[in-house]
């Protein structure tokens, strides 16, 4: 029985051998490569007293741990994505041995091509749109203090209704912006909302939206965002990337449009 | 490793297409790029933990050291909420409320 296992960070197909030459990954443990049925995954050597199911349920709960994990998956696939089209791996995605990736591959290596083949060449873009349901400044200046209760209980109505109706059309607005850019890019997924306890964005998060975007048409669409995001009053968009493409290039993402 | 949580100014769309950043690691040699592949831009720990845990390739089985039984978006938020409201009550309130802030390293 060993003490270590080999984590998965991305498949590819086509790798030449010395691409993660002196390149680490976690615990700064080098890169390798493992090749099975045309196509390579690449891994890096793990203990298992931290990466060990019981290890992995305590450390996921830790930020510092967690992000650091994190940040390293993205820089293997960052650097590997620069060289070719990368399907990355969900986090902590650890294989006993080799032999056990090598199976991996095998098992999944017509989605696996189909996901490679979905993002050659593309990469991923995000855009979130905010209702903007922040507070206003009372319209008369009056301070609080002089303020009587039944003015106080009618800017706080007026204001709670303001705020239903920008989120409101906010969400009408966020359909028709998915619809426009989904018509536009390759492939395209709304993911949740994201919390702001999380994120500090201010106003409504009314759209999560991925893009994955054809290199070549970057300009294009990044052009389009800017029109689209010009044409609203009450929120805003936001736009980033380009960034490898999570979003897509991953098995349960076969079924996007 | 501590988190760190510092205002960042977000990236304009309008400012996208003509921020390019390595992203490499410092101090290693910049390796050959193929022409067509874009500059990818750092993405936030956020938006990072909602595509690696919550879109990655899924498996399921003995030959995987799984986290059988765990929702991982359901660990995610626990954690970084919790860091978070850790982060805030050290800070002024309001400041942390109405400011974008992202987590980095």
């Amino acid at each position: 029985m060993t003490d270590s296992a080999s984590y998965v960070y991305l498949a590819a197909r086509d790798l030449p051998d010395d691409a993660v030459a002196g390149v680490t990954g976690l615990s700064e443990g080098p890169l390798r490569l493992v090749r099975s049925a045309g196509l390579v995954a690449v891994v890096s050597t793990v203990d298992l007293a931290e990466f060990g199911e019981d290890a992995l349920r305590r450390n996921l709960e830790d930020l510092g741990w967690l992000e650091r994990v994190a940040r390293t998956h993205d820089e293997v696939v960052n650097r590997i994505g620069r060289l070719t089209a990368v399907a990355p791996w969900r986090l902590a995605t650890i294989m006993l041995d080799d032999d056990r990736v090598a199976d991996l591959l095998d098992t999944w290596q017509a989605e696996l091509n189909a996901s490679l083949a979905r993002v050659e060449g593309c990469s991923e873009w995000s855009v979130k749109l905010f209702a903007d349901v922040s507070e206003r400044p009372a319209a008369d200046p009056v301070g609080s203090r002089q303020e009587t209760g039944t003015a106080y209980l009618q800017r706080r109505r007026t204001e709670t209704a303001r705020k239903a109706d920008a989120t409101q059309s906010a969400t009408v607005a966020a359909d028709q912006i998915h619809l426009s850019l989904s018509q536009l890019t390759a492939a395209s997924r709304r993911l949740p909302p994201q919390d702001r306890r999380l994120t500090g964005h201010k106003g409504e998060m009314v759209l999560n939206g991925a893009y994955l975007v054809p290199d070549e048409q970057s300009q294009e669409f990044v052009t389009m965002v800017k029109q689209l995001g010009d044409e609203l009053t009450d929120s805003r968009l936001d736009l980033q990337g380009p960034w490898p493409p999570y979003s897509f290039a991953t098995l349960e993402s076969a079924g996007t449009t | 490793m501590a988190a760190v949580f510092v205002r960042h100014p977000r990236i304009r769309g309008h400012d996208v297409s003509t921020t390019i950043t390595d992203i490499g690691q410092s101090g290693t040699p910049a390796e050959s790029r193929q022409d067509s592949a874009a500059a990818h831009q750092p993405v936030a720990l956020v938006d990072l933990l909602d595509r690696l845990l919550g879109a990655g390739v899924m498996l399921s089985g003995d030959i995987t050291i799984s986290i059988a039984g765990i929702d991982l978006v359901e660990v995610r938020l626990h954690a970084l909420i919790t860091s978070v409201r850790a982060e805030m009550r050290s800070t002024d309130p309001t400041v942390s409320r109405t400011e974008p802030r992202e987590v980095i390293r």
